[in-house]
């Protein structure tokens, strides 16, 4: 599959601090991409040198087939982190605004405005000054404000903060939309659930530098699966199953057992039966992303909290 | 440049759609309004009627009639101010108001004199209430003859501020003053007035009454030396006439007039319609970016333009916004110009007077002079300067707080221009003047107030070349700030953190 954005080992330092190292990332076309990792992990930076805030120190980037996404702006849209709009236009004309600064003309502009104002549940807003709206209500219509003129790539830096779950539904379903149409998607957040729920492929990042890339499933299995075992006897002989790495006794017939990496639960379950193990609970427990994220970025991050 | 242009727009439409701006243009008019006609409306119906009553406690002096002759007079010169300023739009096209007579006469007199003259729908003019009248004391302040017992009862009887029904007026007034005329401590000293009044502020009556005293007194020691009072007066009322030229002036024209004073002036008040508008709008630039900064718009805007785009739309945008409040001020002023011109008539005119020929001579320097293309020019190329600097500060601040740090620097140094309008014109190419034009924040300012004083062409050019110059350099310096310190967070820049950014070094 071609990718919309390439970056091969691009670093940046500000002084002696070093934001991003050797970060390389390959985001396929119409993919939805997570750009995970803890606050100062290099994340706003290396969205930045992707929109051409910034130059790389070294590396390559590729932005929709151009070293530079200045020359490809109009098909980029860009949600920063912080959100922000003009108090005093309308929803409609700070959505029509952004997206004429981005090519469209102004005729079309209003019109795709309106368009998604009402799409997305703030038809009865779109002529209210940005001011009297609420914070939800701000953040959607600066979501929309970044796709109004149909872009071929979308960067959403933590599009999900501060919005409450009804509003967080919403922003799913855009993203959905967005990709149904054959948009790129690359989005940086902190909550996993949202990432494991939307992301094709994510990147993991913990003090400037990539320390995953690969698929959901594929970073779930760099932690062992789980499973809580209980039988009617007490203290049958569980050595001898397939693939099992630790266990630990809660009690005299209740274990938790730690697969080795890449075991399969289904295997453990077949030597139980092999075995005439009169089983009473038999709970598997994969590793969430979440997991995965404390054990890849936590002891830096906890160093860089600390610091 | 499409971009640019857009970012102009919605910077424009964002400062002109507020009732704030309009306001401020409204201002200016406004105070010109206020400044040509309260004054007019306050002498006819500002001050109430003074009630005044007057004690002769001379010996024989009948000081009584002489002030009241005077207290008429200056009532009945003032009801033909009023008459004229009434007849003068109401008369015939063509018609010319005879010039004032020194001996005022009744002015219903004069509106039957003047009668064939004036429009048939001129109406009857209703002269102003009296400025001051006259009238007998209440019963219980009855004079006795005893002074320090008569104001014994007076003080307590004003104190209380009282109100009373004067004969032949319909209502109840409070007693503005009581004058007590009172021989002077010899016979060949002038008499003394004791004037008591609540009000100190408002002098007019007792210095009228002083005056009248001091002239009757007058003519009367000089009758006593054995001179005629009315030579004397017709001695005393002679002037020597001023008749100034000036050298520069073409052969023949050299007499100086009020056009030649006005175009002296006016100047001055360009430069400071110039400063209150690269000052206002320098203002509004950094309050938008401000917002722009502390809302993180610019960082989205920074995904659609670069940072020059983003600096030429924001700098053009609120140049348009100072061209429509300063074009709303020199407009509504040439307006107000015509307005008057039309409301005062052919026939006003005619009469010649200063007040009169102010707004066609004014009228007259707006279009036939370099004083306009010299205002558009100095305001284009001294907010450019300004405004640059203040993108270029207010890009490396996070909110107005930290900005006002740098603008309280900025505006000390704007002062310089604003204390030196008074002076320059005196000294128009002398060496403070000179100085100052070479100093390029300063240039726009001060050639804009030589203007009129014809400075040196080498000096006008020269001057203008180096704030051109000036211009580029702080646009191309301020442009590297800009593009460096817009996208960053955390404290304000250091001079030498800007510094390294001009030269690239960061």
């Amino acid at each position: 599959m071609l990718a919309a954005l390439e970056l091969r080992h691009v670093s940046k330092s500000f002084g002696r601090f070093h934001a991003v190292q050797d970060l390389s990332l390959s985001v396929p076309a119409g993919s939805v991409y997570g750009f995970l990792g803890p606050n100062g992990a290099g994340k706003t930076t290396s969205l930045r040198m992707i929109l051409g805030m910034l130059s790389p120190d070294s590396g390559e980037l590729s932005v929709l087939g151009s070293p530079s996404a200045m020359s490809v702006r109009n098909r980029v849209g860009y949600l920063p982190e912080e959100k922000g709009l003009y108090r005093k236009m309308t929803a409609t004309s700070v959505i029509a605004y952004f997206a004429t600064l981005k090519g469209l003309s102004s005729a079309r502009a209003n019109q795709r405005a309106r368009e998604l104002l009402g799409r997305y549940g703030l038809g009865a807003f779109a002529d209210k000054k940005v001011e009297t709206l609420s914070k939800g209500m701000g953040q959607k219509v600066q979501v929309l404000a970044s796709i109004a003129h149909d872009p071929e790539l979308v960067l959403f830096d933590e599009p999900f903060s501060g919005l409450d779950p009804v509003n967080q539904e919403v922003l799913e379903e855009i993203l959905i939309d967005l990709k149904a149409r054959g948009c790129t998607i690359l989005f940086s957040t902190h909550v996993m659930s949202h990432a494991e729920r939307l992301c094709d492929r994510l990147i993991i990042l913990g003090g400037g530098r990539g320390l995953f890339e690969g698929t959901v499933s594929e970073a779930r299995s760099l932690l062992p699966i789980r499973i809580t075992l209980e039988t009617a006897e007490a203290s049958p002989t569980l050595e001898i199953l397939p693939g099992v790495h630790s266990m630990e006794a809660q009690s005299s017939n209740l274990w938790r057992l730690e697969l080795e990496p890449g075991a399969s639960a289904s295997a453990v379950l077949e030597a139980c039966f092999e075995r005439s193990l009169r089983l009473r609970c038999f709970d598997v427990q994969d590793p969430d992303l979440h997991e995965v994220f404390v054990h890849l970025v936590g002891p830096s991050a906890r160093e860089a909290a600390l610091r | 440049m499409r971009n640019a242009l857009l970012i102009a727009v919605r910077e424009f439409l964002d400062n002109t759609q507020t009732r704030g701006f309009w306001f401020g243009i409204l201002l200016v008019p406004l105070l010109w309004l206020m400044a040509s006609q309260v004054p007019l409306i306050l002498a006819r119906k500002g001050t109430p009627t003074r009630h005044l009553a007057l004690i002769d406690a001379t010996a024989g002096e009948h000081l009584f009639d002489v002030v009241l002759h005077h207290l008429k007079t200056a009532e009945s010169r003032r009801e033909l101010f009023h008459f004229r300023e009434w007849v003068a739009p109401r008369l015939k096209s063509g018609q010319a108001l005879p010039a004032a007579d020194k001996q005022p006469q009744a002015w219903s007199k004069l509106q039957e004199d003047l009668g064939p003259l004036m429009k048939v729908d001129a109406g009857r003019f209703a002269p102003p209430a009296p400025l001051n009248r006259l009238v007998a004391l209440p019963p219980e302040l009855e004079w006795r003859g005893h002074l320090s017992e008569f104001e014994g009862r007076l003080r307590d009887w004003m104190r209380e501020e009282r109100l009373f029904k004067p004969v032949g007026v319909d209502e109840e007034v409070p007693l503005f003053a009581v004058a007590i005329l009172q021989d002077g401590p010899s016979s060949n000293a002038p008499p003394i007035l004791r004037f008591w009044s609540a009000n100190q502020a408002d002098t007019q009556l007792q210095d009228r009454i002083v005056d009248a005293l001091s002239r009757n007194f007058r003519s009367r020691e000089y009758t006593r030396l054995g001179m005629d009072p009315s030579t004397i007066a017709q001695v005393e009322g002679s002037q020597a006439q001023l008749m100034s030229f000036n050298p520069r002036k073409a052969e023949g024209e050299e007499q100086v007039g009020m056009a030649d004073l006005l175009r002296q002036w006016a100047p001055s008040a360009f430069v400071y319609l110039l400063w209150i508008a690269v000052f206002s709008i320098s203002q509004m630039l950094l309050n938008s970016l401000i917002e722009e900064r502390s809302n993180r718009i610019l960082e989205v805007l920074l995904s659609s333009v670069t940072p020059l785009e983003l600096m030429t739309g924001k700098l053009v945008g609120v140049a348009a916004v100072g061209a429509v409040m300063t074009l709303g001020w020199i407009g509504s002023l040439v307006l107000m110009t015509f307005w008057t011109l039309h409301t005062a008539g052919a026939a006003a005119l005619a009469a010649d007077s200063i007040a009169n020929r102010l707004p066609l001579e004014l009228a007259t320097l707006l279009l036939d002079s370099w004083l306009l293309p010299a205002f558009v020019l100095y305001f284009l190329l001294g907010y450019l300067f300004y405004a640059a600097v203040i993108l270029a500060l207010g890009s490396t601040c996070n909110n107005l707080k930290e900005a006002q740090n740098f603008t309280g620097v900025i505006a000390l140094l704007m002062m310089v221009p604003l204390v030196s309008i008074a002076f320059i014109p005196k000294d128009p190419n002398g060496p403070v003047a000179t100085v100052l034009s070479w100093i390029p924040p300063y240039t726009p300012f001060v050639m804009m107030n030589r203007v009129a004083a014809n400075p040196p062409l080498r000096e006008v050019i020269g001057t203008l070349v180096l704030l051109l110059l000036s211009d580029v350099a702080v646009l191309w310096g301020c442009a590297r700030i800009f593009r460096t310190a817009v996208l960053r967070t955390g404290q304000p820049a250091s001079l030498v953190q800007l510094a390294r950014w001009v030269l690239g070094r960061d």
